[in-house]
């Protein structure tokens, strides 16, 4: 079957970008255990985490790693299915379906890290 | 000496109704027979009709690769009871088109590398009173390489090359990168061209079944990964 050249994945900015996430994921993980499960000396309660995700820091922190963490994540998908959807019409309906999660997710992630309050 | 059963996979064109099927020969084995003497008595002694490609017998042409106890081997270079097994079984290459028995086509190979214009591009016009010279260590770059046979083994194990039969190919993309990496060839977008497509450079996940595969030992995904650097080098700068 022929291959459709409506969507697909590759190319180098592609392949680039794909690496510089995946490093700031490990950045960000590593701040997140260093945080959370070392620098914290108190009992890990909701009160101690909502007071710091409630900081414009930590909200931009968080809202980033939820955008690159779907970017990553579902263009590697994509990259994984692209070698096996061959067929026009189920590439784009595949390459639409995975625009709509991640567009979906970051939106309703990122305004409900905006809007979290916490104490005063 | 020992008895040996090899199972091979066979297929006659001529005969689509049988399709595909597995074919017993039990042989005495002696020490450092190859898989290749081993076929080699099999068509001459038990069944003139078993056909496999066979020419140097020395590990230099290719010709014999096949997939040998489920790994692309080549035969002449796999000795039989280094294998350790009473039972061999012997199976055409994967993922290229069957054209009888242990005879493959190797069309999609021959695409793949020609793609790449697998041959030194220069554009400055040679020294008129000698030969483009290489430093040592210019030469030295070339080491794992060069040294490709063109077998195939690689490329037909590569599950990219599954999903994908005008994948290019990692003997392809470890030929570019011989000429990419030569400090003599001028054409590195040349042959970088034809890498950056949908059946390119970026269809390789880095598996490293190509690099367990080559009997000639290279590494193919280390050229793969130079090759997608020397890209975004070039395309972003």
């Amino acid at each position: 079957m022929q291959y459709n050249d409506t969507v697909r994945s590759g190319g180098a900015l592609w392949w680039l970008l794909h690496r510089i996430s995946g490093l700031y994921l490990a950045v960000i993980l590593f701040i997140h255990v260093l945080v959370l499960h070392v620098l914290t000396k108190e009992e890990i309660t909701f009160d101690v985490i909502a007071e710091r995700v409630s900081t414009p820091l930590w909200k931009t922190i968080n809202i980033s790693f939820l955008a690159v963490a779907l970017a990553h994540g579902l263009y590697g998908l994509w990259v994984i299915l692209d070698d096996y959807v061959h067929a026009g019409w189920a590439r784009i309906l595949i390459w639409g379906v995975i625009a709509v999660i991640a567009l979906v997710f970051v939106v309703y992630g990122s305004l409900t890290m905006i809007s979290f309050q916490y104490g005063g | 000496m020992a008895m040996i059963t090899f199972r091979i996979n066979r297929y006659n064109p001529d005969d689509e109704r049988r399709g595909h099927y597995v074919q017993e020969y039990a042989l005495d084995v002696c020490k450092g027979c190859t898989v290749l003497d081993a076929l080699n008595q099999i068509k001459w002694e038990q069944d003139g009709s078993l056909t496999f490609r066979r020419s140097c017998r020395s590990g230099i042409c290719g010709s014999c690769a096949m997939t040998i106890k489920g790994v692309n081997r080549l035969a002449c270079e796999t000795q039989v009871l280094a294998l350790k097994s009473p039972n061999v079984t012997v199976e055409p290459m994967r993922g290229y088109p069957d054209i009888k028995d242990l005879v493959v086509s190797l069309d999609p190979l021959v695409r793949g590398l020609l793609a790449v214009r697998p041959y030194l591009i220069t554009k400055t016009p040679p020294p008129s009173d000698q030969e483009r010279l290489q430093s040592p260590e210019e030469r030295a770059r070339l080491d794992g390489l060069y040294e490709c046979i063109l077998c195939g083994a690689c490329t037909s194990s590569c599950p990219s090359f599954w999903a994908d039969k005008e994948y290019i190919g990692p003997h392809a993309f470890l030929k570019a990168y011989r000429f990419v990496a030569d400090s003599r060839d001028e054409g590195s977008r040349e042959h970088l061209e034809a890498l950056d497509d949908k059946h390119g450079l970026w269809r390789c996940h880095t598996i490293f079944n190509c690099v367990e595969a080559c009997p000639k030992d290279l590494n193919p995904t280390r050229a793969i990964g130079e090759l997608k650097k020397e890209l975004v080098r070039q395309r972003i700068g």
